[in-house]
């Protein structure tokens, strides 16, 4: 079934992410002002913005790791009821490196008791990792493989919807390019909705199927062609930007 | 010089076996093998959170609750560990509810704690054996009441922690995905300060205010040098913390040492090997 086909045919179901008047503050300072929007299911949708703009905290807000005021609903539930359907990858995943931990117990770690333990081998496949690299040690692997262990913890107990945090922060050009081909694998062949948080709008614009355009409050969300407009960009961040379209070459990424 | 070291001083001569036909060193090599086991493993989660400061404030803290034992006419040792248990959930709430970093909020309380038990302690007049042992630790006057708390805290504690030990390690390598993947990290993380306040007070019986984050640390950090997995790494410092044990309370009746200070001796030299074979490997 083409992408295309998927996505109408499920735009009847609840959407995957339907956030209602979100507002959080920390202290006297407002993060994130009254948004609202909605992602639907087997879509890829980005969070974009410049820097402090509230991106991460809109995705921990969605997820329960700040508090909000506002609604933030999945599939249609509460986000208690479809824990077990969600991965996460935070933008930092700031641990001891000469902790002894290899990559095989990590990921047990994170399984759930529904998922088989054979589950990790296919989950490590699906992101493009071999089995030589279980027993190696979680602290030694590059920034590339890290990141792809990450997803695989994410999308291991068969996930429905995976929040990524600037997923392709440390890695180079050309992991980058591999990394995102690993995106569209997971959202095309496993129908799975794919929020990311990024501050690459070239990428974005090649990748995913809607953005929503945050600084502090909603500034604008809808697919990346009709979206992400001068005037819109200039709203989000200040005048002189805009997205060009140049011919095609070889670069590893849209840019 | 108390009169149990005095005995085991006169019976410098002695192997290790006869020693151990004394009751009072039964007494203590079992609390110090049970405390290396619940020390050691509570460890290997102080050095995964990086919190090795938590284990270092709370020592120092109970000085404030022996104090009040002390001045209140009670037995230091309980009153010492509701004390600690206190303080351990109030830095968790500073940590988690006020913008107070970690280190500042075990900072604050540390020496606060400690500055109240040093005027507590003002109000008594004369010699403090009972300040002393827990300053510097004496596993040698373990009674047979401390014994059963030890072993009913170690009991506690261990089953709760290898019980969870999964998701225990998943929400220490990265709280927030634990927490979107359904561990309960709000009961969880609160849970293990408590039972590490607790446990360091337990310690302290042995090794003493100033040494006893010592058994939470050296054991762990000599494993990681060792191992290559995580399983090994909590069997590996469980091993060095139990032969910590054993070898500095032997050395310290043989040659008539302070027992608290050679068992962390002990351990420093465990850990120089294990530094050396890491180094040649």
């Amino acid at each position: 079934m083409s992408k295309s086909s998927r996505t109408t045919t499920k735009s009847k179901k609840q959407p995957a992410v339907s956030v209602e008047h979100l507002s959080v503050a920390f202290g006297d300072i407002a993060v994130l002002d009254d948004v609202s929007f909605e992602v639907k299911q087997g879509e890829i949708a980005a969070v974009i913005g410049p820097n402090g703009s509230g991106k991460t905290t809109l995705v921990k807000a969605i997820l329960g790791l700040v508090p909000a005021t506002g609604k933030a609903r999945l599939f249609g539930k509460s986000l208690d009821s479809v824990r077990d359907r969600i991965g996460y990858v935070p933008q930092r995943f700031d641990f001891d490196r000469a902790f002894p931990i290899t990559v095989e117990e990590y990921l047990n770690m994170a399984r759930n008791k529904k998922t088989p333990r054979e589950q990790i081998r296919e989950t490590l496949k699906e992101v493009g990792l071999t089995p030589a690299i279980e027993p190696m040690l979680l602290g030694s692997l590059s920034g590339g493989q890290l990141q792809r262990v990450l997803i695989a913890q994410a999308f291991l107990n068969n996930s429905k919807m995976l929040f990524l945090d600037e997923p392709s922060s440390g890695i180079d050009i050309v992991g980058e390019a591999a990394f995102y081909d690993i995106i569209k694998h997971l959202n095309e062949d496993h129908g799975t909705t794919i929020i990311l948080v990024s501050h690459d709008i070239g990428v974005v614009s090649g990748l995913v199927d809607r953005v929503i355009c945050v600084n502090k409050k909603l500034l604008c969300t809808g697919p990346p062609k009709t979206t992400l407009t001068e005037r819109n960009l200039s709203k989000l961040y200040g005048k002189g930007h805009a997205l060009y379209e140049h011919h095609k070459h070889d670069c590893p990424r849209p840019h | 010089m108390s009169t149990i070291s005095t005995i085991a001083h006169g019976r410098i001569d002695m192997t290790a076996l006869e020693l151990l036909q004394y009751p009072f060193m039964q007494r203590a090599l079992l609390a110090g093998l049970m405390l290396g086991v619940l020390l050691a493993s509570l460890g290997v989660f102080v050095m995964l959170r990086r919190m090795a400061c938590f284990g270092e404030g709370i020592a120092h803290a109970s000085l404030a609750g022996i104090a009040i034992a002390v001045v209140a006419g009670l037995s230091p040792l309980p009153v010492a560990m509701i004390y600690a248990l206190i303080i351990g959930l109030f830095i968790y709430w500073l940590e988690r509810y006020t913008r107070l970093s970690s280190d500042a909020a075990i900072g604050i309380l540390f020496t606060a704690s400690m500055a109240l038990g040093v005027v507590l302690m003002s109000f008594t007049s004369g010699y403090q054996p009972e300040l002393l042992s827990f300053l510097f630790g004496s596993i040698l006057s373990v009674r047979t009441l401390d014994l059963i708390l030890i072993a009913s805290v170690s009991a506690v504690t261990l089953f709760w922690l290898f019980k969870n030990i999964k998701q225990l390690t998943y929400m220490s390598l990265n709280e927030e995905s634990a927490t979107v993947s359904g561990v309960k990290t709000h009961i969880h993380v609160p849970v293990l300060y408590a039972l590490l306040s607790v446990a360091t007070v337990l310690g302290v019986k042995i090794l003493g205010i100033i040494l006893v984050s010592a058994l939470l640390i050296l054991p762990p950090a000599t494993s990681r040098l060792l191992t290559a997995s995580f399983k090994g790494y909590v069997i590996g410092s469980i091993i060095v913390a139990e032969a910590a044990i054993i070898l500095g309370l032997i050395s310290s009746l043989v040659f008539d040492l302070p027992s608290g200070a050679t068992i962390v001796l002990a351990g420093s030299v465990l850990f120089l090997i294990g530094f050396v074979i890491r180094r040649k490997a």
